[in-house]
């Protein structure tokens, strides 16, 4: 037994009880990826509300192409919890493989979930969510972003140094390429696909045809995640080493302002009133940024808070 | 009240571990490793706990006075080893990649491994009821893989590191042969595989269990009394399994931490005074040698155990 507890004592934060309903209008959903829990959080009073409990490890969340449906990965616990996106209740749960990281097709096509442990790429039907195709990717399988036509999927392999290039309408390996040390976020950007290069300090510039590095943009140590602004001005590079997010101009992807966020800054959500939600991993926290004074503040959630999805319409219990 | 952990595993992590990672061009496993500085942070807890109460019972009631104490350095030695060192990174690469191995082939199959709360729905939200069926599930299974350690010879050969201590005292809970442990890390896989593993939100709670089965090794003459030791191993419950009368597949009172196993398939006895402990059977580097020296030995005497054909002691 004794060595079964070396096993669980993994160890999170004790289970915490939740806090007095309120009404509210706006909230926001964190994956606590190492507390088994979800965090529902006011976003007005900027309190968390309550924690929804789910099998084992929560990290990313995907909303449906109708946004009727909000899915969750368990990837521990190898399932997907749909919750209502407006209310966060759990409607169902549905066995799925190791989903660590989920994305819709922009034709709403295919579910695509990276099983990052399992090192494969699964394609579901996204009506049906029944396997269409499984790519065996070595390995470690961890971020993912569209083409706007659809046609491709481009997935980071962070055990490998690579990204691959997953042709959706043939569902076939179109390319993978060496980009850089254990690459993390991706995005679609003005024709280009960026890499945030995790064991390195760069964003990768890749020309989606071939996967060729074209430029590197220097953001700071640990670059793991990319998130574009709803107005589409800026890009915003997440710092794991540094404890950092770098503003980039989209345009021109030049740097136009750091803010210093240590913690491990990790998933950003866009509010309507201009901040910036950032899961903060290893500090059991989410800060909530003011870009224009660089100032912000934090709320406590659980272990290892990873996924955000932030929702101005929701209207939560 | 586990903020401080937590922050200190944090800062472990953030400061320590990730420069640490980039450096060596490793930042893939940077996840991982913040399960690992977690580990270690709970482990030192663990230690510093369980030193803070354990040391208190032994100089108050020891069983045993020892004017030298050498043979007790080597078990502090496995203990730092097993809860905040080597172990628990075994556990994060080693286990972890077995376990995703195992899981992808399985689901690769149509089986999905299931969890106790996907099974018994309505356990979801109840962490802490979830959590003491984890532990009395795997208690159980414990108890087999304990007592089978003691029957075949081959098996016993590398747990006899763990009973040939004279000089037992809450630092010998640890102190085990590394393929012994690896064999305990596979048969937790398979049980893991049947109805999962508990979640792990509850480090208070394993630091308390991990407190108790510290406690039965301590050199103490502690016990809970007629009923607590019917609901719980106590130190001298468990002197008893250590005794030089009761080692190898002579043992009894296999459990770790609830004694109703040994109770249900009778092997319990209660009736055993704190007696002295060893295995008279082992060789001596085992109760005295270094760390290395046991563990040669016991890998010597398992190869031997198969090599000769002796499968079964009884």
């Amino acid at each position: 037994m004794k060595r079964l507890l070396v096993v669980l004592c993994g160890a999170a934060i004790a289970f915490s009880a939740p806090a007095a309903p309120a009404p509210a209008t706006g909230a926001v959903l964190v994956m606590n990826s190492n507390d088994a829990t979800l965090s529902v959080i006011d976003l007005a009073s900027r309190r968390e509300l309550r924690r929804i409990p789910v099998l084992r490890e929560p990290h990313h969340v995907a909303l449906t192409p109708d946004g009727r449906d909000l899915l969750v990965g368990d990837t521990v616990g190898n399932e997907l919890i749909d919750l209502d996106p407006n209310t966060f209740e759990v409607r169902r749960r549905l066995p799925v493989a190791d989903p660590y990281q989920l994305g819709f097709s922009p034709d709403a096509k295919y579910l695509v979930v990276n099983g990052l442990a399992r090192a494969q790429v699964d394609v579901y039907d996204a009506a049906t969510y029944q396997l269409v195709k499984r790519f065996r990717l070595a390995s470690m399988p961890s971020h993912m972003a569209f083409s706007p036509d659809a046609a491709t999927v481009y997935v980071s392999l962070q055990g490998t140094g690579k990204l691959a290039a997953i042709d959706l309408q043939h569902l076939t390996v179109r390319w993978t390429a060496e980009v850089g040390p254990a690459p993390a976020g991706v995005l679609w950007q003005n024709g280009r696909v960026l890499v945030a290069i995790m064991g390195s300090d760069d964003v990768a510039v890749v020309d989606p045809a071939d996967g060729r590095v074209e430029r590197r943009i220097r953001t700071g140590k640990g670059a793991h995640q990319l998130f574009r602004s709803p107005d589409k001005k800026l890009i915003y590079v997440n710092n794991r080493i540094a404890g950092t997010a770098v503003a980039l101009d989209a345009a021109t992807l030049e740097p136009v302002r750091t803010y210093k966020l240590p913690g491990g800054p990790d998933d950003i959500e866009f509010a309507p009133d201009g901040h910036l939600w950032f899961t903060l991993r290893f500090v059991n926290k989410v800060a909530v940024l003011d870009p224009a004074t660089g100032e912000y503040t934090t709320i406590e959630v659980g272990r290892s808070p990873h996924g955000i999805f932030l929702n101005p319409h929701a209207s939560v219990r | 009240m586990t903020a401080p952990f937590d922050f200190a595993a944090g800062w472990l992590q953030e400061n320590l571990l990730l420069p640490l990672l980039y450096s060596l061009d490793l930042m893939q496993w940077e996840d991982i490793s913040f399960g690992w500085a977690l580990f270690a942070v709970y482990g030192a807890a663990q230690v510093a706990v369980t030193y803070a109460i354990c040391v208190p019972l032994e100089r108050w009631r020891p069983v045993e006075r020892w004017p030298d104490r050498r043979a007790v350095a080597v078990d502090v030695l496995y203990t730092l080893i097993s809860r905040i060192g080597l172990l628990p990174l075994i556990t994060f690469v080693l286990f972890y990649k077995l376990q995703v191995a195992l899981n992808g082939f399985l689901t690769d199959h149509g089986w999905v491994p299931p969890t106790l709360e996907r099974l018994v729905p309505d356990l979801l939200g109840q962490q802490v009821l979830t959590f003491f069926l984890y532990v009395l599930i795997l208690d159980f299974a414990d108890y087999w893989r304990h007592r089978l350690s003691h029957i075949f010879a081959w098996w016993y050969a590398l747990h006899a590191v763990h009973h040939a201590q004279r000089q037992m005292t809450f630092w010998s809970d640890d102190r085990n042969h590394l393929l012994d442990d690896i064999f305990s890390f596979c048969w937790f896989t398979c049980i893991a595989l049947l109805i999962g593993i508990p979640p792990m939100q509850f480090p208070l709670l394993v630091l308390l269990l991990r407190l108790l089965e510290s406690l039965s090794h301590a050199n103490t003459r502690v016990s809970f009394g007629w009923l607590g030791e019917r609901l719980l191993i106590s130190p001298r419950f468990h002197r008893a399994h250590h005794a030089v009368t009761a080692a190898g597949e002579q043992s009894v009172n296999y459990g770790a931490i609830l004694p109703w196993w040994d109770m249900l398939f009778h092997t319990a006895d209660f009736s055993r005074d704190f007696a002295r402990t060893g295995d008279p059977t082992a060789e001596e580097a085992l109760a005295s040698g270094g760390y290395l020296a046991q563990q040669w030995v016991g890998l010597r005497r398992m190869l031997r155990d198969l090599v000769g054909g002796k499968a079964v002691t009884k």
